[in-house]
């Protein structure tokens, strides 16, 4: 049987995973490192393509060097690799390397760092083809220099979207207007609070400024309650977002890029066993971690944006500590004394509170949810895959299925398509407990907020299916 | 706690608990449907859906006893009769298609067991026709090179489990059966002369039991101080992603647990009852990888295109098993009133089994016999009752 067994191995290339996989083997540890893209970097150091590289220069260098340093370290990258499946109860993780070709990996550590989702809420009209949502779009803009249409709305909520909708720009598009559910962009006391982190501010500061020069309108308090086209969308209806049910302004687009932050992309961790709950907070699935990332499975960590979404230097910092932890436990000569680890737990608390800060600065996602179901009427498609509307995820749920979240996707057929649910599976874990919440502890039976993961983790090849089964036949 | 009383309290809102609970309700009885969880969600809401007319000699990898397919048939045909009025009875669709199906074999032992199976069926009243390989691909140009012979019933077919066992549940609640989901049973105790059972918040008086707990079926007899030996497994069903419509019909395997169709969604689904790593008592079996790899190696062996498609979904469902692998149903000896309906083919037999449980509880003549398949066979000598958590 072909088993690649290390020391450490660590899902997923980006801050977190490369910070881990720098730290561990530069103490000598053997740690191989697996990634579904063709390069490493993951979302946030995605390097450019040639092209733009050659025209706009790199904007994080910093993710190229730390990709180099991973590599010069002689860090086992896997890149191009899909991992699917688990295998022994969880002790080896299956993948299928850029051929389709089967693998097998096991490390005696794993770190799990799988990143972030973008958060979706359903809304009319999203199914429509050239509705995107930001994180596509800054892909397309920062890759290739392209825009996923020639009149973009950016929408949704959080940071994020101001330098999106600067890239659209730079790659030549004319943003209709950015619209932010909430009011971050205005002098409050919240926002005062910022200040005391001036790098951060300085930043979405020249973004806005960028903006302003191009003349891009920035709509607060207002969400996208509609999208309207033929065979795809032309139009973009804005209401406000205390309000949702009532129409303010339509937009003419010919794409729409809306989106409301990330969330932990814990699939991996799930189908792992690792345990889960719902953040008190966000009300999203994270795995439960301590504080150096170790999870409810003895040798399994999650790092950076599958623990808690809460940007990259928090990323970094939680990578580099689960790695503190790997040598601790191996007794390694390269293991951090007890000021070092004082001072990653202390840099780590610091960059959660800047976190809650800024998640501060921006409507709460319990706010988001309230205001967003209320665009849901009974028409709209909330599972895109397979075309399941509201009105069928709330009949089954009150129903048949007495607001148990699963049963919802049996009778409703929500989240059984080939994203799993990824896209749909919060919004229908919303309408599962609204509409349980007049059974008896109906709510409490929806628990955490997302559907059970079930192997193989994004469709797989049959074929690599086949070559698997003939290597264990081969060897027994 | 309020007490209710009823005629009969049906355990398990499974296909088999929403068949019995409408015929009985539809009989004019006062009928209580009781789940520990989600009506439908365990075996009913993740079995396959076949309707096995055709006889299937061996079922699942691994098991031990073959099915007693001379005994069976005449039973498989009255359920399949019954499945007829499936749809009218209910008033709605729930998906029933008698496309057919192909069970193939690969080796000369198969191919003997093929001919053999043909004759009981002929004998059962159940029209199937040999093909060789040649004639089997002829008729099925999707099958592979390994096939070399198969017999085609046209009775074979598929209903939607997820739309079945909701369509009995509502409309044994338009008949005026009472649902409680979400209810565990945590007593049954003898009650003058009937019973009482307690589950979440309820107590139920009511002189009939119906216990199609599937598989947890001994755990709700051992509540009432009956020990059966039931065998309950875990297996596992795997589904490709969407596919234009491409295969018609059902095909299975005479020697090996094999069974593909092509649902209504477009999606093939590859089953046979290969086992799942363990059988969780929660219900959330894991999967076993080796059972993966070897399920979906037949399929594409047998049916070479699968070898195109990308496997979306594996799942594992729960299945109330008995050691001889026939069904049980039957009052039980020495319960008077305590009635048991489960195992093999439980949703091919479930129209059948729910209008038989009517007829024991009526004491009428049951529509086929089963004076064979009565729980005497499986009973234990006398087990403490053991309190429901501690069972789980």
């Amino acid at each position: 049987m072909t088993t690649t067994a290390c020391d450490v191995l660590i899902v997923g290339g980006g801050p977190a995973g490369l910070s881990a996989a720098a730290r561990l083997a530069a103490a000598g540890l053997a740690v191989t490192l697996v990634d579904e893209q063709p390069e490493l970097g993951g979302q946030y150091y995605r390097s450019p393509s040639p092209a733009v590289l050659r025209e706009h220069g790199d904007h994080r260098p910093e993710g190229g060097r730390l990709v180099a340093r991973v590599r010069s370290l002689g860090v086992d990258c896997r890149t191009g690799h899909l991992v699917w499946g688990v295998d022994d109860d969880g002790r080896t993780l299956l993948g299928t390397g850029p051929d389709g070709s089967p693998v097998r990996l096991r490390g005696r550590h794993v770190i799990v760092a799988t990143g972030a989702y973008e958060r979706t809420h359903p809304f009319p009209g999203w199914q429509l083809p050239s509705v995107t949502t930001p994180g596509f779009a800054q892909h397309l803009a920062a890759a290739d220099g392209t825009s996923p249409g020639r009149r973009v709305l950016v929408a949704g909520s959080g940071p994020f979207l101001l330098p999106v909708a600067c890239s659209l720009l730079a790659a030549g598009a004319d943003v209709v207007g950015v619209a932010e559910a909430g009011h971050p962009y205005r002098p409050s006391l919240r926002a005062a609070t910022a200040l005391r982190h001036p790098a951060r501010l300085r930043e979405l500061a020249g973004y806005a400024a960028r903006l302003a020069r191009a003349r891009v309108p920035l709509w607060q308090g207002r969400v996208v309650s509609r999208a309207s086209g033929a065979d795809r969308v032309s139009s973009a209806t804005l209401a406000a977002t205390a309000d949702p049910g009532r129409p303010l302004r339509t937009v003419d687009v010919d794409a729409l890029c809306v989106g409301y932050g990330f969330r932990p992309q814990t699939d991996l961790a799930r189908l792992l066993g690792c345990e889960i709950r719902a953040d008190a907070v966000t009300g999203d699935a994270e795995p439960v971690t301590d504080a150096f990332g170790r999870t409810s499975r003895p040798g399994v960590y999650v790092a950076g944006e599958a623990a808690g979404v809460g940007g990259v230097h928090r990323a970094l910092v939680r990578g580099a500590t689960a790695a503190a932890h790997i040598l601790l436990r191996e007794g390694s000569p390269a293991a951090p004394g007890p000021r070092e680890i004082a001072r990653l737990a202390a840099r780590g608390r610091a960059l959660t509170r800047f976190t809650a800060l800024s998640d501060a600065l921006y409507p709460s996602q319990a706010e988001l949810r309230k205001a967003l179901a209320a665009t849901l009427d009974d028409d709209t498609i909330v599972c895109r895959c397979e075309a399941v509307t509201a009105a069928a995820v709330r009949s089954a749920a009150a129903e048949r299925a007495g607001g148990d979240l699963n049963a919802a996707k049996s009778w409703s057929r929500a989240g059984m398509g080939p994203c799993q649910g990824r896209f749909c599976g919060f919004a229908v874990a919303g309408l599962v407990r609204d509409a349980a919440g007049d059974a008896a502890d109906g709510a409490a039976r929806c628990g955490v907020p997302v559907f059970p993961a079930r192997q193989p983790i994004r469709p797989v090849p049959v074929e690599t299916l086949l070559a698997l089964g003939e290597q264990d036949g081969g060897d027994g | 706690m309020s007490a209710l009383t009823a005629d009969v309290v049906v355990i398990g809102a499974g296909v088999l608990g929403g068949a019995a609970a409408f015929h009985l309700a539809r009989g004019g009885h006062r009928v209580i449907v009781l789940d520990r969880g989600a009506p439908g969600r365990e075996g009913s809401g993740t079995t396959a859906g076949n309707l096995h007319v055709q006889a299937v000699h061996t079922r699942r990898p691994g098991q031990e006893v073959p099915l007693d397919s001379a005994r069976f048939l005449p039973l498989q045909r009255a359920a399949s009769d019954r499945w007829n009025s499936v749809e009218a009875e209910l008033e709605t669709s729930v998906e029933l298609r008698r496309s057919g199906g192909f069970t193939i074999a690969e080796t000369p032992e198969q191919r003997a067991e093929l001919i053999a199976k043909h004759a009981w069926e002929d004998r059962a009243g159940i029209r199937t026709e040999v093909l060789d390989g040649d004639g089997a691909r002829a008729a099925l140009p999707l099958l592979g090179p390994t096939v070399t012979a198969a017999t085609w019933c046209p009775l074979d077919g598929y209903a939607n489990p997820l739309l079945t066992t909701p369509a009995y549940l509502a409309a044994a609640v338009r008949h005026g059966a009472r649902l409680h989901p979400f209810c565990p049973v945590r007593a049954v105790e003898r009650s003058g002369s009937g019973w009482r059972v307690t589950a979440g918040d309820l107590t139920v008086e009511a002189p009939h039991v119906v216990d199609v707990a599937g598989p947890w079926l001994g755990e709700i007899a051992a509540l009432a101080g009956i020990g059966l030996r039931m065998t309950p497994v875990a297996i596992q069903m795997h589904v490709t992603v969407r596919l234009p419509e491409t295969l018609r019909h059902l095909v299975q395997h005479i020697g090996e647990g094999l069974s593909v169709k092509q649902v209504t969604a477009g999606n093939l689904l590859i089953g046979g009852g290969w086992p799942a790593l363990r059988l969780e008592p929660d219900g959330r079996s894991p999967v076993s990888l080796s059972s993966v790899l070897g399920n979906v190696a037949q399929a594409a062996r047998v049916l070479p295109f699968v070898r195109d498609l990308r496997l979306l979904r594996t799942w594992a469902g729960p299945l109330a098993a008995t050691p001889d692998e026939m069904p049980v149903i039957g009052e039980v000896p020495g319960a008077p009133g305590f009635l048991v309906a489960g195992g093999t083919y439980a949703f091919t037999f479930a129209p059948l089994w729910g209008e038989t449980l009517r007829c024991l509880v009526e004491g009428k003549p049951t529509p086929v016999d089963i004076r064979d398949l009565g729980p005497d066979r499986l009973l234990e000598p006398a087990a403490p009752a053991a309190p429901y958590e501690e069972a789980r």
